[in-house]
């Protein structure tokens, strides 16, 4: 048994029970036996069956058979999942280039980078993006605290 | 006839043309912007220009940068396109083993090609497959999407449960927004933004780049990219050219299939990619090499992909009927300009359509100097440190998820399905067939519903007419294949294969 597998398996079937449950709150038209719930609900027993052909490929499987994984490295993915978030968080209030400036200086010491290296990046960057998408291709990025220096 | 073409020879065409390629390939290659929106970003620019330049413009940006999409799949695992999904794995296997301006360059020259068999079939036979497309109707559009979305199945290189519970998580994100049949919301947990659905440039983003980021993020090297070995101009080329007369036939094949299936109403670029790369993979005498690096797929794909893009003008040009979205874009345009697409059109305003036929066969030409030099460019980008790229990667691709909505919820998604297909990678689901199906799944539910309500209910009308007929026993025949494959592997598991 691959208890991998089983545990995808699993969580696949979780899943799609859970989309096939919300979906039959979906309100039908009168006279129609079928509505907005249909299509979620044959997506989501599709998704259950796989999960439990995922789950049997996993319980008849050689448990030697298992595949070397890069190992998790739990710290760095919660950090770069809090760049993104707080990226969508500060942008409307910070502005593009201080939450951009920030964003790529925390990414730059994520993936090794040193403090200068990741200063001088968090410099450049915002500026960069700027001129690409604010001035070349006229993407309204907000200026959030900086509106009153907008140029 | 002549003097059309010659219109197409004067300097200020040549020189939009030439323009337009060296935007066309920047906006392609920058990952989430895709070659609808830089067709839309041209539009405030068309309004200056004469008819005829401006339909130039139009087709030298999309060819281009349905090409450049290649550019950052294969360096970054990010396709710039979706047209350039299919294949990602394999150009992106290919770039890493340190072959990047080998698969660009054999990219480019069969995207060229296959752009060039796309506008010879535009030019002869324009009206008949635009009569052929032209009949069908909800039935057949639903069969031809669930045919593209098997095909998405058939090219996974997992097993057949993994590859559909992808395909079905990608259904399912789909089916988020308003439905099409009573207008309820569904899944918007009262989110306004997400009335009209999951936005496809951010799941995209979310689900390529940043999953892959977070498998990136597992090391902590910051040099370990600019290992990437690039190996010399010269040995490059000559590798490329190899590889196109090797696949003549692939990209002859794929050239004409791409061509009739962008003239297909809602096939655009990236379904003709798909079903190529699929249809290569069933024909070829190593089909185990595919998703691994195997530059076949890329040759069929890349092929097929441009040949779809001149493939879709032709309904658009003869019925005024948008094969995809760009020839949506561009029919408002020549609408602007005061001209109506049609059958009326070959006589009333020939110049235009020899002009758009001579343009497309330019645009192909000259993308291979303009390619030529993107690449180049854009190899550079691997002698770059890791820990700069990849922070400049993620700004990329965070912007690029903000500029299609201009709000935040572009990001949340991007976060969302970026984790959803970090974990999916970790337990080894592809990520491609939820690609499609994200991009499918609005089509086929609302085809689907429609063909319902037209029926009754019944089953029969999905097969009444011919062409629905020969679509549903294709689609269904494979579905059963698919089953029994599935029912194989569940009794004999396959040994898992190491990650690469």
């Amino acid at each position: 048994m691959r208890l991998g597998d089983v545990l995808t398996g699993g969580a696949l079937v979780a899943g799609g029970g859970l989309v096939a449950h919300a979906a039959r709150g979906f309100p039908r038209m009168a006279g129609i036996a079928y509505g907005p719930d249909l299509f979620p609900t044959i997506a989501a027993a599709g998704l259950m069956l796989c999960g439990l052909a995922i789950a049997a490929e996993g319980a008849r499987a050689d448990p030697g058979a298992a595949a070397e994984q890069e190992r998790l490295a739990p710290g760095r993915i919660i950090a770069l999942l809090g760049i993104v978030a707080g990226t969508a968080l500060a942008l409307p209030w910070l502005g593009f280039h201080l939450t951009f400036a920030a964003a790529t200086l925390a990414a730059c010491r994520v993936f090794g980078g040193g403090w200068i290296a990741a200063a001088a990046l968090g410099a450049v960057a915002p500026l960069a993006l700027h001129y690409i998408f604010y001035s070349l291709l006229r993407v309204p990025l907000p200026w959030g605290v900086l509106t009153p220096v907008a140029w | 006839m002549l003097e059309h073409f010659a219109a197409v020879l004067a300097p200020t065409n040549l020189l939009v043309i030439l323009v337009c390629t060296f935007y066309g390939a920047f906006v392609g290659a920058m990952p989430g912007l895709t070659a609808t929106m830089a067709v839309a970003l041209l539009v405030p620019f068309t309004y200056f220009m004469d008819p005829l330049a401006a339909v130039s413009a139009i087709v030298a940006t999309t060819t281009t940068a349905i090409f450049a999409g290649d550019i950052s799949g294969a360096l970054l695992k990010i396709p710039g396109t979706p047209a350039s999904a299919a294949y990602v794995e394999d150009s992106y296997a290919i770039a890493r083993a340190g072959k990047p301006r080998t698969v660009l360059f054999t990219a480019l020259l069969t995207a060229s090609l296959g752009g060039i068999i796309g506008v010879a079939i535009l030019t002869a036979a324009a009206p008949q497959l635009a009569r052929f497309a032209v009949r069908f109707s909800s039935y057949e559009a639903f069969w031809l999407a669930s045919l593209g979305l098997t095909c998405a199945v058939f090219v996974g290189t997992s097993s057949v449960a993994r590859n559909f519970a992808s395909l079905f998580i990608g259904l399912i994100i789909a089916s988020v927004g308003i439905d099409v049949v009573v207008g309820h919301p569904r899944f918007t947990f009262g989110s306004v933004e997400l009335l009209n659905g999951i936005s496809f440039i951010p799941a995209m983003i979310g689900m390529f780049a940043l999953s892959e980021l977070l498998r990136n993020a597992q090391s902590r090297d910051p040099g370990r990219l600019a290992t990437m070995v690039v190996e010399p101009v010269g040995e490059a080329l000559r590798a490329a050219f190899g590889h196109v007369r090797r696949y003549k036939l692939n990209v002859g094949r794929s050239g004409v299939l791409g061509t009739l299936i962008g003239a297909l109403p809602g096939a655009g670029a990236d379904i003709a990619a798909w079903i190529a790369y699929a249809l290569s993979r069933r024909l070829s005498r190593s089909p185990e090499k595919y998703g691994r690096g195997h530059i076949e797929g890329v040759v069929d794909g890349g092929s097929a992909n441009n040949a779809a893009v001149a493939g879709a003008w032709t309904p658009a040009i003869v019925f005024g009927i948008p094969g995809d979205s760009v020839t949506a874009i561009a029919i408002g345009v020549l609408l602007m300009k005061g001209l109506t697409p049609g059958p009326q059109i070959f006589t009333t305003d020939a110049a235009l359509v020899y002009t758009l036929f001579g343009s497309f066969f330019l645009a192909n030409v000259l993308m291979l100097f303009s390619g030529f030099l993107a690449i180049l460019a854009a190899t550079r980008l691997l002698r770059a440190p890791r820990a700069v790229l990849m922070p400049m990667v993620l700004a990329l691709s965070l912007v690029g998820g903000y500029a299609i909505t201009a709000s935040t919820t572009a990001i949340w998604i991007i976060l969302a399905l970026g984790a959803l297909g970090f974990f999916m990678e970790r337990a080894r689901i592809p990520i491609a067939p939820a690609i499609l199906g994200i991009v499918l799944g609005r089509i086929l539910e609302d085809n689907f519903m429609v063909s319902m309500l037209k029926a009754r209910g019944q089953i029969a009308p999905f097969f009444a007419r011919d062409e629905s007929l020969v679509l549903g026993v294709l689609t269904l025949a494979l579905w059963a294949f698919l089953l029994l494959r599935a029912g194989r592997e569940i009794l004999r598991p396959r040994p898992l294969q190491r990650k690469t």
